[in-house]
Parts: structure tokens; C-alpha cells; sequence
């Protein structure tokens, strides 16, 4: 498809965008990871309260902000917290262990010698196998259809 | 309570980093032995493990299993997941071992990243979650434990709506207690990406969870 050279058009349809609430790239809003310079703030949780959770601000700041969003990010931290202090069942690192192959891994050395040698390894793996009773009796069939061919042309 | 960084205790010492790992208890028993008076580089086993010491390996699943079980195990919300998708990365990492440049660890934690992703991708969803057994408790009072179980409950849940991407920010930023700065850097993403990923993750658990909690 052709892109049109309009500039005017660009113009018009992020004028467009914009009036339905989306930036000029036609990105909502909520997909972004940045917000555009200027754009509202994003979410209703205020930035006090982010600041304090991200070790940025004191409690006390954010508590000024929103205190029941406080007490409620402080009983998510007493659950979370419960999690970080878990550790792995004993017997899931022995079932690792038990679980390996007895090969020792191979280091991966990337060599013209070993390039060439990986690809002529696929080349011939890539090829027929015949065995020498198949290849007579390929043989015979060649010749035979040969004959047939020929009776049928003359 | 302060929830943010300057209240996490734990970074320095259990995320993947190898100058935060000594003095771990085994769960091992055929670690190599060799180990006991200094802590060797993930490069010094890696090379070991690779002239033949399969033992060796053990040091590394020591090492670094405990902070990527918590991973998995935020991610999927299940045990038993977490476990399969911990021994399935080890194994592939023992495969490849000889490919590893660079850092091991966020080399072996994009292995888990990546299957716990796979996974959320893959499943028809029903609800997990944590067996009681398998959470640490110093909680006293049965009306606490049952609080607590309610929220441990609607956690799980509200998790579980999350996309992928703040799910894996919010876990290792709360429930990992890792830096911005070192999630970056085992995600391979800028800060300014994971604190909106982090904030629109936390935008959102709000939204569930504080009819009932706030």
C-alpha cells in the first residue's frame, strides 16, 4: 500500500486521535509503559503512596495522601512478605539432581572446522540410504521402463 | 510499617547475585565437596561441571533454586508447578551449559521467566493456590491465621488477572524484594518500563482487592 505525502492528513488524524482520548500514535493510553509529557496521571493511586512502596517517601507522607490505601498496601506487605521468606522443598533439589543426564554437557565452541563439520554432518544426513539389493533392483526397473518406453515411441 | 525497598531485607541476600550467597543451608546431599571453604564463581563450576564433575551442578541449583522457586512460584500461584518448572529449567540449563556468556544467573533466570510465561500461556486457568504447609507462619491467633488465609485467597486471585508482564514485575518487585535496577537488568528492559509495569500492576490489585480489605 502506498503511504500517502499528505502532511495535512497526518495532522488531521491525530487531531482525530486525540479527541477520542488516545495519543497521536493511536497507542491507548493503558497500553503504554511510559506516559506521553502532559498526559493525566495514570490510576487512582497517588504518587505519595507509589513513592512509599517503591522505598522513595515515608509512610507517614504517604499516609497523608491516601490512608486507607496505606493499611490496605500494609496487609498485602505482611502476605508478601511471608512469601519472600520461602524457600525450596528439600527434596525438589534432589529431584533435580536425579533427574539430570549422566552425558556431561558439551562446551559450545563455534569453529570454522567445527561449522564445516556440522554442516557436512547435515548434508549427509539429508541424504538417501540405499542398500546394494535395492539399488539392483532400482536399476532393473530403470531399464526395464526404458525398454517399455521405447517399444512405445517406435 | 514501610513497605519499599528500605524495608525488604532480602535483596542482598537471596536474589541472584553470587557475592550474596554464602552460607546457604544444603538440601544437596551429593554437592561437590570441594566447595566448603570458599565460594567458587558460577564460571568456576560451570567449567567444572563440564569436565565431567556432574556433581558440581548441584552447587548451582543450591545456589540459585530458592529465589527462582519464589519466582515460579508467584507466577503460577501453584507448587507443584513451580516445582516442574524449576527442574524442567535446570535440566535444560544443564543441557546447555556450554552456551552459557555472560551472567549464569539471569542467563538461568530468563530459563524460568520464560516457563512460567509458557505456562500462563498454555493453561485454562482454574484457581491455585498455596497449600497451607508450604508458607512459613509465626502467626499465632486462629482469627489472624484465618485473616491471613482469606488474604493469601484473594491475593492468589487478583494475581491471577493480572497480564503476564506486571504480574512478573509486581512479583519480583514484592514478592522477590529485587531493585528496579536489578529486575532491569535480568529482564533487559529500563527502570522507567518496570515502575509502570509496577504501578499499573499495584493500579490494579487495588481495584480488586480494597472493596473488601481498605
Amino acid at each position: 500500500m502506498l503511504e500517502s505525502q499528505n502532511p495535512q492528513e497526518g495532522a488531521d488524524r491525530a487531531a482525530a486521535g486525540r479527541e477520542a482520548g488516545r495519543p497521536a500514535n493511536g497507542a491507548p493510553l493503558a497500553d503504554r509503559e511510559v506516559p506521553l509529557p502532559g498526559s493525566e496521571a495514570f490510576g487512582t493511586t497517588p504518587a505519595a503512596v507509589h513513592a512509599w512502596l517503591d522505598g522513595e517517601a515515608s509512610e507517614a507522607d504517604a499516609r497523608l495522601a491516601d490512608a486507607r490505601q496505606v493499611a490496605l498496601w500494609s496487609r498485602i506487605e505482611t502476605e508478601t512478605a511471608q512469601r519472600r521468606r520461602m524457600t525450596t522443598p528439600a527434596y525438589v533439589q534432589q529431584r533435580i539432581m536425579d533427574a539430570l543426564p549422566q552425558a556431561t554437557p558439551t562446551m559450545a565452541t563455534a569453529t570454522a572446522t567445527d561449522t564445516s563439520t556440522v554442516a557436512a554432518a547435515t548434508q549427509t544426513s539429508g541424504m538417501i540410504a540405499l542398500s546394494p539389493v535395492s539399488a539392483v533392483l532400482a536399476a532393473a526397473g530403470l531399464i526395464a521402463a526404458g525398454f517399455l518406453l521405447a517399444r512405445f515411441v517406435a | 510499617m514501610v513497605i519499599g525497598e528500605k524495608a525488604l531485607p532480602i535483596p542482598a541476600q537471596e536474589g541472584l547475585s553470587e557475592a550474596s550467597l554464602r552460607g546457604y543451608p544444603s538440601a544437596v546431599t551429593n554437592i561437590d565437596t570441594t566447595l566448603s571453604t570458599e565460594v567458587d564463581s558460577d564460571q568456576e563450576i560451570i567449567s567444572r561441571v563440564i569436565a565431567g564433575n556432574r556433581d558440581a551442578f548441584g552447587t548451582l541449583i543450591h545456589r540459585y533454586s530458592d529465589a527462582l522457586y519464589r519466582h515460579a512460584l508467584g507466577m503460577t500461584g501453584s507448587p507443584d508447578v513451580a516445582e516442574d518448572i524449576l527442574q524442567t529449567s535446570f535440566i535444560k540449563a544443564y543441557h546447555h551449559l556450554g552456551e552459557v556468556r555472560g551472567r549464569f544467573d539471569a542467563w538461568l533466570f530468563r530459563i524460568v521467566a520464560n516457563g512460567c510465561k509458557d505456562w500462563l500461556k498454555n493453561i485454562r486457568r482454574s484457581h491455585l493456590s498455596y497449600d497451607e504447609d508450604d508458607q512459613p507462619s509465626n502467626l499465632t491467633t486462629p482469627d489472624e491465621d484465618l485473616d491471613r488465609t482469606e488474604l493469601r485467597h484473594d491475593l492468589d486471585s487478583a494475581l491471577a488477572e493480572l497480564a503476564p508482564s506486571l504480574r512478573e514485575a509486581f512479583v519480583m518487585k514484592h514478592v522477590e524484594g529485587r531493585s528496579y535496577e536489578e529486575m532491569a537488568d535480568l529482564l533487559g528492559t529500563t527502570v522507567g518500563a518496570l515502575k509502570m509495569r509496577v504501578h499499573r500492576a499495584r493500579e490494579a490489585l487495588q481495584a480488586l482487592l480494597e472493596e473488601k480489605y481498605a
